[in-house]
């Protein structure tokens, strides 16, 4: 597939915690790998994947980020052109939940204020050891007008759905910034003929 | 030859052959030709053949026993026979006698060179068992070494055997000798290999060195010896480091001490694998220098720590760290550092701090904007891309690619951003309607009023009392707004060329072009951002400051009457009404732009104004009246109008004026109907940009025209 083969272009930024599964997410979608052992991320990394979605090509690049504090501003600086920010903890782990409110305010002070926020609680595949009830991260995820989803890296559970859930909204919210916008703006994706988008069930 | 033997040999084709039927004369006749037996000449197979043969025979006996006396030759065959079989018998024997002999011969040859090899062997481990005693005693422990490597190539089961012979126990005792020479002979290597490289002996050492593989011991030598290199190095390297922090502070080369000391210590190294190539590959063969080199990266990586972290306490870089970070208004704790990733942490509190400083540089230049009379653009543009394109190339020395992407990023943010904003709100507050004169005095006079303000920090945040300044400033920011649009392409195109190199070396994986192409992508789309900006810009200087001018211009039209006589379209031609001023003002108007704006913008503001002219032109004259002399007055009016506007702007004017020449066309007409000379199937190349409905109310502005005569007109 040629460079620009494709109708959307979006990035895509994980954060979170280290050690909540950024990486497995990433690969385990990509190249559909689980790779056990992984060691923490240093600074970033890149992978790109292009979906097809009713028939339209998106691109997308996922960008993974180190999730400890020292490598922090290197990730920050990515945070401003990321059209979706998938923002990850770890069901098993308390403190990785606790942080979200330190995570929802990097996003607030460095990100776009159009991007799109998608609350992933990984891990499902070690539920006996579950220390985030769902219905707490729902809430959460409620009150912060984020939209909620359990995935597990390892089992591959809700991992496709994840992304392409994501991809859909993606999709929608550009067509829509085409319509109030017209032409005046660049978009992440190719001004196109506007069509009725029934594909997403996001939300 | 091959496959008739295979034939042959196999069973089931052998007892396979049909028994001769009775009913068939031929019966007799074997499946064996006389020529196939001719051509046999291996034992087997000539064995088999008559075999079967004989086999043939007995049944032709025992089923035909009449036969023979049918046919009497089969006396002379059976005679043949016999006599063919006794000459394979023959053959037989004879092949046998001599192949045999052969074998033995064979066999003696061999057992007698494994004699002689076990007796050059025997001789050879004599040879060197004397020769190491002698050599030990002498020394001369490489001459010891190539005896026990000689003894080492010999072959072990060769010697097993021999101890098993008449002079086994002499072997044996040769053996002993030789192994326990060959521990001793390791021990003392080893021994004075050690009191080498204590008392840095470096002669000795390399000749130790060289002896290790002789006696196998090629991972030894090479550890032992890098062993000996890495303490060199690490003398050096803390030699180097103390050196460092004795330093003053005044020192020309004090500021880069640090990375000074990493330059030698790397270079050091380098030369130390480098002096010592020939001797690794000659004696240890080619590709063990990897070995060596492996042990000194260690080592190396081991030094760069201790300089690493003898850099941060002295810098006291996490205490500037935390104090930048306090500055960003972040609130973080520091955790614990392991070594492992104290590069990219290092690389992180760097760019913290590079963007710190290109953000209060960037702050710095804006708010030391300065304009100079005659420039076109202010001081601040070429200083902020000078600062981003020095933070980014700083950036790019450190050859890590994540480093550098967060670099482009933080510079693509503070420009599309910050930078962006001080711009769009200098263009927010507008550009200021006044009267032509105004601008005229103000472009020369404003000058000096910005300059001043600009110098108190104040000028696009406080209210801007003079309305020359705010024009001026107006102007400058739109030439600055397309610079910047500019410079962005070109800082782009400048690091894509810069990191051509760096990833030609392979640095930072795979993925680092990939991650550069994107980050550097969102910085050219900033470019673009710009671009918006100016349009925007160039619509407000339109609306605001052209449009007002020429309105009044424009409408000027109506004071001079359309409806004219003969004496009257003279003494015009003699002393022009109107258009020939409307010209002068508009040129007046447009050279102050031109002289302050740069071409590029200059030719889009005529564009508009241009489009504009035409416009109020047009609705202007569908307000006035004429007669037949007055149309031919404004079709000379449209004429030098479109002859000085061509003359002004790069931009295809005639078809901003089509319809306003059409209708002067229509004005010129000398009766209603002539317009069917021009319209429908008679206008050919013309292109009608006005509808019939409009052509009738062109038509009906000449008072001369019937309006009865109009309305009859089928178009």
């Amino acid at each position: 597939m040629s460079m620009e083969d494709y109708d959307f272009l979006f990035k895509i930024v994980l954060i979170g915690n280290a050690g909540v599964g950024k990486t497995c997410l990433v690969r385990r979608f990509t190249q559909g790998l689980f790779p056990p052992g992984q060691g923490a991320t240093i600074g970033v990394d890149f992978m790109i994947k292009t979906v097809e979605i009713n028939g339209e090509k998106v691109k997308l690049q996922i960008w993974d980020t180190a999730g400890q504090e020292r490598f922090r501003s290197i990730t920050q600086s990515y945070y401003r052109s990321a059209n979706a920010l998938i923002l990850t903890y770890d069901i098993t782990c308390e403190e990785s939940f606790r942080c979200l409110p330190e995570w929802l305010r990097e996003i607030e002070q460095y990100a776009s204020n159009k991007v799109i926020t998608v609350l992933v609680g990984n891990k499902i595949d070690l539920a006996e050891r579950r220390e985030v009830s769902q219905q707490r991260a729902e809430e959460f995820s409620e009150a912060q007008d984020m939209y909620y989803l359990e995935t597990s890296a390892k089992e591959s559970d809700n991992v496709e759905k994840l992304f392409l859930d994501l991809a859909c909204r993606l999709i929608s919210e550009a067509r829509q910034n085409t319509l109030v916008n017209n032409v005046s703006s660049p978009l992440p994706g190719e001004g196109k003929s506007i069509s009725y988008l029934t594909c997403c069930n996001f939300n | 030859m091959a496959t008739k033997m295979a034939d042959l040999d196999s069973p089931p084709k052998l007892s396979g052959v049909q028994p001769p039927s009775e009913g068939v004369g031929g019966g007799r006749c074997s499946e064996i030709s006389a020529e196939l037996i001719r051509s046999l000449t291996e034992l087997q197979e000539l064995e088999a053949v008559y075999e079967r043969l004989c086999g043939e025979e007995v049944r032709e006996e025992l089923l035909e026993p009449g036969r023979r006396k049918l046919h009497p030759n089969l006396q002379l065959i059976e005679g043949d026979a016999k006599q063919l079989a006794g000459m394979i018998t023959f053959t037989c024997n004879l092949a046998e006698n001599v192949s045999s002999k052969v074998r033995q011969l064979d066999l003696a040859k061999n057992r007698l060179y494994q004699a002689i090899q076990r007796a050059d062997d025997i001789l050879d481990l004599k040879f060197c068992m004397d020769g190491v005693q002698t050599a030990l005693r002498n020394e001369d422990y490489e001459q010891a070494a190539a005896h026990i490597h000689r003894y080492l190539c010999l072959d072990k089961s060769v010697i097993e055997l021999s101890r098993q012979g008449k002079e086994g126990s002499m072997i044996d005792a040769n053996l002993k000798l030789l192994q326990e020479a060959e521990q001793r002979l390791k021990a003392i290597v080893a021994e004075k290999f050690a009191i080498a490289t204590k008392e840095g002996d470096l002669p000795q050492v390399e000749r130790f060195f060289k002896i290790f593989p002789l006696l196998g011991l090629h991972e030894e030598g090479l550890r032992k010896f890098s062993e000996y290199l890495c303490k060199q190095v690490a003398s050096k390297a803390e030699e180097n480091l103390l050196m460092v922090l004795g330093t003053d502070m005044s020192d020309r080369r004090a500021a880069v001490i640090f990375a000074d000391t990493l330059t030698l210590l790397f270079e050091g190294i380098a030369r130390i694998v480098e002096t010592h190539q020939p001797i690794v590959e000659t004696y240890y063969g080619p590709g063990r220098l990897y070995t060596l080199i492996k042990y000194l990266q260690v080592e190396c990586d081991r030094q760069v720590e201790k300089v690493v972290d003898k850099f941060i306490k002295q810098r006291d870089y996490h205490q500037q760290f935390r104090h930048v970070q306090n500055n960003l208004m972040r609130n973080s704790t520091t955790e614990k550092i392991e070594p492992s990733c104290t590069m990219q942490e290092l690389i992180g509190l760097y760019v913290t701090m590079e963007e710190y400083f290109m953000r209060e540089t960037v702050n710095k230049a804006v708010a030391l904007d300065t304009y100079e009379k005659g420039q076109l653009t202010s001081s601040m543009v070429d200083d902020v891309f000078y600062i981003v394109k020095k933070c980014i190339g700083r950036a790019l020395s450190s050859s890590s690619i994540d480093c550098l992407c967060a670099m482009i990023n933080l510079a693509t943010t503070e420009l599309e951003s910050d930078f962006r904003d001080v711009l769009c709100n200098k263009l927010r507050m507008g550009f200021p309607a006044t009267t032509f004169q105004d601008i005229q005095r103000g472009v020369t006079s404003a000058v000096n009023i910005m300059h001043s303000s600009l110098q108190q920090g104040k000028f696009d945040t406080k209210g801007i009392e003079s309305t020359d300044e705010a024009k001026l400033s107006f102007l400058v920011t739109l030439n600055n707004v397309e610079v910047c649009s500019e410079n962005i392409s070109t800082l782009k195109k400048t690091l894509e060329s810069d990191c051509t190199k760096l990833f030609s070396q392979g640095i930072g994986g795979e993925q680092a072009q990939a991650k550069f192409d994107s980050c550097l992508s969102d910085l050219a789309a900033v470019s673009n951002k710009f671009r918006d900006l100016l349009q925007e810009g160039l619509t407000e200087l339109n609306s605001t400051a052209i449009k007002p001018q020429l309105q009044p211009w424009i409408n000027s039209f109506f004071s001079v009457s359309h409806n004219i006589e003969e004496e009257e379209f003279n003494d015009y031609e003699a002393n022009d009404p109107w258009v020939q001023q409307f010209i002068l003002n508009l040129e007046q108007q447009m050279a102050e732009f031109k002289a302050s704006l740069s071409p590029v913008i200059y030719d889009s503001l005529t564009g508009l104004m241009t489009s504009l002219v035409a416009v109020e032109l047009e609705k202007v004259v569908l307000k006035s009246t004429f007669n037949r002399l007055g149309g031919l007055q404004f079709d000379k009016e449209l004429r030098s109008l479109i002859a000085y506007l061509t003359t002004v702007t790069t931009w295809t004017i005639r078809d901003k004026f089509a319809r306003l020449s059409q209708m002067a066309t229509i004005l010129n007409l000398e009766r209603v109907t002539e317009i069917l000379d021009y319209w429908g199937p008679n206008s050919g190349p013309l292109t009608w940009r006005l509808t019939p409905a409009e052509v009738r109310q062109v038509l009906a502005l000449r008072i001369d025209f019937r309006s009865e005569d109009i309305k009859r007109l089928r178009l």
